[in-house]
């Protein structure tokens, strides 16, 4: 049962011995790669791009994309520290109202992508320029502040595990649980896999896609939240690296631009090649310029190999 | 002695499921118009698609002014003056005519930059030879569809090509417009050119070709000097088929209404169709592809607006129509293009059968997936779907398969009327005959189908009642027993009126 599952999904098998690879490959060239601290540093890199990730490829399933998730983790950010203020007692009320706001710009983004049939690419990217204003208008420097007891979202451990680590964990495995086993996860792959075909076997693609986008911004939120949590005020800078962030691991992960084809677990693969690389390439002292170079690269042979495997 | 200047001999072409060309030989002598006219899928676009070296033909062979020759592409032939025009334009809208015409292939000055007075001479050039009035600097987005097809016809002959095809030119033009094109034809032809003029309507082909070639089914019935026949004989030729495919006898179930049709409009595309589907029937549609077969169908099933009329569900007038409500009124639909609407071609099996009726085996918002497995493997037994199991992509499945999976797809919502748009398009003989049966079957038990089709046996052998469509008007219902192919065709086409027309008018030359 589990072989044949193997058999059938060989992009994720790829992925995966790609990923042991690498790690193979780095723990060999470097010897502070695998100490504890040096883990646990490449882990609290890999919260972050793994959350908007894990929205993205919902996204990209759909035949769509999401690029306003950067502006979105910068507002959550702000918003949250701005107005927490030190307070304890505002900490629910503000990750509430935060959380629902960014639900809100994923629902325009997907109200207005099903509504006009303007390319998603061009509606996420007017949205993306519409927060991002909106917020440097609050604020144009970092600000607010957040009481000690907020500091557990990046730092807090739950039985010996660090707890962003378990958060990760419970939107990547929830992510995979929804796309795999309920009606929404199927709607998704139908919806991008061809879209005509969906409405016509009845499925309202429209409310798919606008749910779709509302995850996007959720998960945006949270890294947002995580960021705010681990610098201790919030940047209205801060999420610009993770438009490209999210979704070259999507990419990495073999999750195909024309929608339909991919999945969760394949896109945590990449947010772990990604991350590992860019790790690896620090400890080994290369420059942030070749850096880019590398990582460009990668992302083109990447995509360019699927793409030979297909035909 | 005539000479050949292309023969085709023994051409075969499969795609997957079915058989385009069967051992077909075609030849053309120098300096003729030569038509090529057979039914919708009786191969002619293939044949000459293969001549063209847009496809390989997988057997038989291809002599062009008697030397042996194997196209590898499009290029290829071009280069042995082999040019073909094809029903939809590879023109680019947002460049002039000029540009057009000479795209890929500008000449240039000694800068190595594009000779713009060197182009426009020619493009003018080129153009008035076929008498076109088309101004060079235009946008080829401003033209009518009839200019398109002159820029077309430029542009081939700018190749130096002194074998032109034309795909279906009459599918896009019609009346003066079409006399225009006939007139140029006779003079490309009076300048030596072979035209290969490819066509499903008989009359044009009394009007220009010097001899027809009819195919069906993707075999030669014969090749025939136009002056020696008469259209009742092509007619013949194009429809009267030994009857190789046998149908199920006819079992009709209790009949009650249960689908009604009133003054149904929309735009150009369909005006005031009535009509009334039973329970335990088969009603069959035909008519012209374009005729507004298909777009019925999608207002029935909620796909398509309408402007006007009311659609009645069990006597009740559906309000607001949409594919989720429709099919849980019980309403089902197999669209004619397979691969284009018909599938999700990057999900399994599974997933393609169970789209529709998620929302029944589900808890919550779980798929009870051991439940759907269950269901799948009994569907796949029970339509005898052949596949590497319920996993298999879709898209690995053989035409006849996947085609079994869509229809089974919609029969498991237990429909009370079951749309079939084009439901054997491209499927083999075998699995032809399991779907006429299943189609019987569940007529018997008391489903109202409404069948699609332009297979005119499969109209008479498969309807309880025949309905002909034309330019959007049902033109009137036959039964089975009294219609033959040919009295559908004439009503599909029209053909009686324009019979008597040309009794009138003296033929013009």
């Amino acid at each position: 049962m589990r072989l044949s599952f193997l058999k059938q999904d060989r992009t994720t098998l790829i992925v995966y011995l790609v990923l042991i690879g690498l790690v193979v490959a780095t723990s060999l060239l470097s010897d502070i790669f695998l100490t504890s601290r040096n883990i646990q540093n490449l882990l609290r890199q890999v919260v972050p791009i793994g959350l908007v990730s894990v929205g993205q490829t919902l996204a990209i399933l759909t035949a769509g994309i999401d690029l306003s998730i950067g502006s979105v983790v910068s507002m959550a950010s702000c918003l949250t520290t701005g107005m927490i203020l030190g307070r304890e007692a505002l900490i629910f009320p503000v990750l509430t109202l935060v959380i629902v706001l960014a639900l809100l710009v994923g629902f325009c983004n997907g109200f207005i992508i099903t509504r006009t049939g303007v390319h998603p690419l061009i509606v996420s990217l007017g949205m993306m320029s519409v927060v991002q204003g909106s917020l440097l208008l609050y604020t144009k420097s970092p600000a607010g502040s957040v009481p000690p007891s907020f500091d557990f979202l990046a730092w807090g451990k739950v039985w010996m595990i660090p707890f962003p680590i378990l958060l990760f964990a419970v939107v990547a495995i929830a992510g995979i649980f929804i796309l795999r086993r309920t009606t929404f996860g199927r709607y998704v792959y139908a919806t991008g896999g061809n879209e005509e075909v969906a409405r016509l076997s009845g499925i309202k693609t429209a409310r798919v896609k606008i749910i779709t986008y509302m995850i996007c911004s959720f998960t945006a939120a949270l890294a947002g939240i995580f960021l705010a949590s681990r610098m201790g005020m919030g940047d209205p800078l801060v999420g610009e690296r993770y438009m490209l962030d999210s979704i070259l691991p999507v990419l990495i992960g073999g999750t195909s631009l024309t929608g339909g084809k991919g999945g969760i677990g394949p896109t945590i693969a990449g947010v772990f090649i990604f991350t590992i690389l860019s790790n690896a390439l620090n400890l080994l002292d290369v420059s942030a310029y070749w850096q880019w170079i590398v990582k460009g690269l990668i992302i083109i042979v990447a995509v360019a190999f699927y793409i030979q495997k297909k035909q | 002695m005539v000479e050949n200047i292309v023969e085709m001999q023994k051409i075969s072409k499969a795609f997957p499921g079915v058989l385009a060309l069967d051992k077909v030989d075609f030849n053309c002598i120098a300096g003729e118009v030569h038509a090529v006219i057979g039914e919708n899928g009786a191969g002619k676009s293939t044949l000459m698609k293969v001549l063209a070296g847009v496809y390989r033909p997988d057997g038989g062979k291809i002599l062009v002014r008697g030397k042996k020759i194997v196209f590898a592409s499009p290029k290829d032939a071009q280069n042995y003056g082999i040019s073909i025009i094809y029903q939809e334009f590879n023109l680019i809208p947002e460049l002039s005519v000029a540009k057009n015409i000479f795209l890929g292939r500008e000449p240039k000055n000694k800068w190595r930059l594009i000779d713009t007075p060197l182009l426009n001479q020619h493009s003018k050039a080129l153009l008035s030879d076929l008498d076109a009035d088309i101004d060079i600097q235009t946008k080829v987005k401003d033209l009518g569809v009839a200019q398109q097809q002159m820029v077309e016809i430029a542009k081939a002959l700018s190749l130096n090509a002194d074998i032109l095809v034309m795909d279906e030119p009459s599918a896009v033009v019609s009346g003066r417009e079409l006399d225009s094109l006939f007139r140029i034809i006779r003079s490309l032809k009076q300048s030596g050119k072979t035209i290969i003029y490819i066509s499903h309507r008989i009359d044009e082909i009394f009007q220009i070709a010097d001899r027809t070639t009819v195919l069906k089914d993707g075999q030669l019935v014969g090749t025939v000097n136009t002056q020696d026949i008469d259209k009742p004989r092509v007619v013949n030729m194009m429809v009267g088929r030994s009857m190789t495919e046998t149908f199920p006898a006819r079992q009709q179930g209790e009949k009650k209404e249960i689908l009604a049709l009133q003054n149904v409009c929309r735009g150009n595309l369909i005006k005031n169709v009535s009509f009334k589907v039973y329970s335990g029937e088969i009603l069959g549609l035909a008519g012209l592809v374009g005729s507004g077969r298909s777009e019925v169908a999608r207002i029935i099933f909620g796909a398509g607006d309408m402007d006007g009329g009311r659609v009645l569900l069990n006597g009740e007038a559906i309000k607001k129509a949409a594919p989720k409500s429709s099919i849980s009124c019980g309403i089902g639909f197999v669209t004619e293009n397979r691969s284009k609407d018909g599938l999700v071609h990057s999900l399994s099996l599974r997933k393609n059968l169970t789209l529709p009726i998620l929302d029944r085996i589900k808890k919550w918002c779980f798929i009870k997936e051991a439940q759907e497995r269950l269901f799948c493997t009994n569907c796949v037994k029970e339509h005898g779907i052949i596949s590497a199991g319920i996993e298999q992509e879709i898209q690995y499945l053989s035409g006849g398969n996947q085609q079994k999976v869509i229809l089974a797809k919609w029969i498991s919502i237990n429909p009370t009327l079951l749309i079939l748009d084009e439901p054997t398009r491209g499927i083999d003989v075998g699995a032809k005959a399991e779907i006429y049966q299943l189609m019987r079957r569940l007529a018997k038990e008391g489903t109202a189908i409404l069948m699609i089709s332009s297979e005119l046996p499969e109209i008479i052998g498969m309807s309880d009642r025949i309905l002909v469509m034309r330019d959007g008007h049902i033109m009137g219902e036959l039964s089975p027993s009294a219609a033959t192919e040919e009295s559908i065709l004439m009503m599909a086409t029209g053909q009686n009126s324009d019979l008597n027309q040309a009794k009138e008018k003296p033929l013009a030359s």
